[in-house]
């Protein structure tokens, strides 16, 4: 089976995502990232993450590099809660749901702490996803089909490039000093860090090195700050890709949805935390039903 | 070659932006994405906010010997970096400013006071030290009592951890880093065409 390299991982060549144009997956990332930061109701919240992985098993991703986000989304509950009740301070006004060595765990901070989590949560998810189905050609297509100007998809996809070319140089560097004898495995952090200054002096001298290599050869392609000098010809790549009727259809879908949840929430007080299944349930389960 | 020759544009000298600058602007963030990403992994604090985050260097030294290009991926390269390890993008975004003061007060302070990047005297590691410190000091503000507060994503009472986190994590990083770098490499950069004398070129 033939596999796209994405920023994150592989996808199949063959996986339905690339059915859709590369600017509707942009445009979907930036519009529905917008609608944790608009929605408290915790149940739609995790709507959004489920409708995520569903994107992702539709997109044949291999959910176990998800694995990776396990221990970052985990650290980043605990602190939400304990910045929510440890962190949280005395306060006689709210309800002490229950104790934890002698620490008050209130209520109110509790279903704060849930509130904030459930919003982090989708983000987070719909960020894993772009990246996992995204190559940086994409990026390109997209931007450009958009008519961003030449240097900034320029130096937007070249920066996406770079980071898989700093990352097999890592790997080098990082093969060589182990050739050297140089072994990090259960030593201090000072050794540690003083492994990383070895890391971090040849990335920088090889990427001065490669900036000059990289310039010539743009340079020498007739490219200049606006694209290429004076010829107009053809975007190649923008030929690769058509932007078709159900690519024209998702982005009103997208933004139809971007402003019914505006409505929704802002003009109808819906997807509030107040009005939410999730709030019952909690209060059900913390205060006994207590008002 | 003293410090003022390395900022003096000489007679009859043309500067001038050019792709070179754009395609280590490009290597700059590819550095710092992965960098970054590297510190986000091994100490985090949450929100892209990391104990110590070694990636300050290459905003710091990406700023002095860069000019504007190096400010400008030092604003750029969180965003991938944070992205990677799950820091959701409305909040990436955010931290610009943050990130951005990072490079831009380095960047400042060695021009308008003619500072060797070398570090060749007491007054070089002065103007080093002070200009990542109040970009740090500014960063480390702006970014829990701005963007954290503002997304609603701490309480009052916990946004001190967080200053002190993202506070000590460049500062400490910064240092280390920073330093190792404008020794080894400022020597060869200075002689490079890349290397940016007044703010763009």
């Amino acid at each position: 089976m033939n596999m796209n390299k994405t920023i994150l991982g592989y996808v199949p060549e063959e996986s339905p995502i690339y059915r859709i144009h590369p600017f509707v997956r942009v445009f979907f990332l930036l519009v529905v990232s917008l609608f944790p930061m608009i929605i408290n109701a915790p149940e739609w919240n995790l709507a959004i993450i489920l409708f995520s992985i569903l994107l992702l098993k539709y997109s044949k991703v291999n959910l176990s590099t998800l694995k990776i986000y396990i221990p970052v989304s985990l650290s980043m509950g605990i602190l939400i809660l304990l910045s929510h009740t440890v962190l949280g301070g005395i306060h006689p006004e709210f309800y002490v749901a229950f104790r934890l060595f002698g620490f008050p765990f209130y209520y109110e901070r509790i279903v704060a702490a849930i509130d904030v989590y459930t919003r982090i949560l989708p983000m987070i998810f719909l960020t894993v996803l772009f990246l996992s189905t995204s190559r940086e050609r994409d990026m390109l297509v997209a931007m450009r089909w958009a008519h961003v100007p030449f240097v900034v998809t320029y130096l937007i996809t070249m920066a996406l490039r770079s980071v898989g070319m700093v990352i097999e140089d890592f790997s080098i560097v990082r093969q060589a000093e182990k050739a050297r004898g140089f072994d990090p495995q259960g030593k201090s952090i000072a050794y540690k860090m003083r492994q990383f200054v070895m890391y971090i002096i040849p990335l920088f001298a090889l990427a001065l090195r490669r900036s000059d290599e990289f310039a010539n050869a743009i340079v020498a392609r007739g490219y200049s700050f606006t694209g290429l000098h004076e010829v107009k010809r053809p975007d190649y790549i923008l030929t690769q890709y058509r932007f078709r009727f159900r690519d024209g259809l998702l982005v009103v879908l997208i933004s139809f949805s971007l402003v019914a949840v505006l409505i929704i929430r802002f003009g109808q007080g819906g997807l509030t935390l107040e009005n939410s299944l999730t709030l019952r349930w909690l209060e059900l389960w913390l205060k006994g039903g207590a008002a | 070659m003293d410090a003022k020759q390395i900022w003096q544009v000489e007679e009859g000298e043309t500067r001038s932006a050019g792709i070179i600058h754009v395609v280590i602007t490009a290597l700059l963030i590819g550095i710092g994405a992965v960098v970054g990403a590297f510190g986000s992994f091994s100490l985090p604090l949450g929100f892209g906010v990391n104990f110590f985050w070694p990636a300050i260097a290459v905003q710091n030294v990406g700023g002095i010997w860069f000019g504007a290009w190096g400010v400008i991926a030092a604003s750029l390269f969180p965003i991938i970096s944070n992205g990677i390890t799950g820091t959701p993008i409305y909040v990436s975004l955010a931290y610009i400013p943050a990130n951005l003061m990072q490079a831009l007060l380095p960047m400042l302070a060695f021009r308008y006071f003619k500072a060797d990047p070398r570090l060749n005297s007491k007054r070089d590691w002065i103007i080093f030290l002070a200009s990542i410190t109040l970009g740090n000091i500014f960063g480390a503000l702006y970014s829990p009592l701005v963007v954290l507060k503002g997304f609603g994503l701490l309480t009052a009472e916990s946004v001190p951890v967080f200053i002190w986190g993202w506070f000590g994590g460049n500062e400490v990083a910064g240092i280390i880093f920073g330093v190792i770098l404008l020794k080894a490499l400022s020597n060869v950069v200075i002689t490079t065409n890349a290397f940016v004398k007044r703010w763009f070129a």
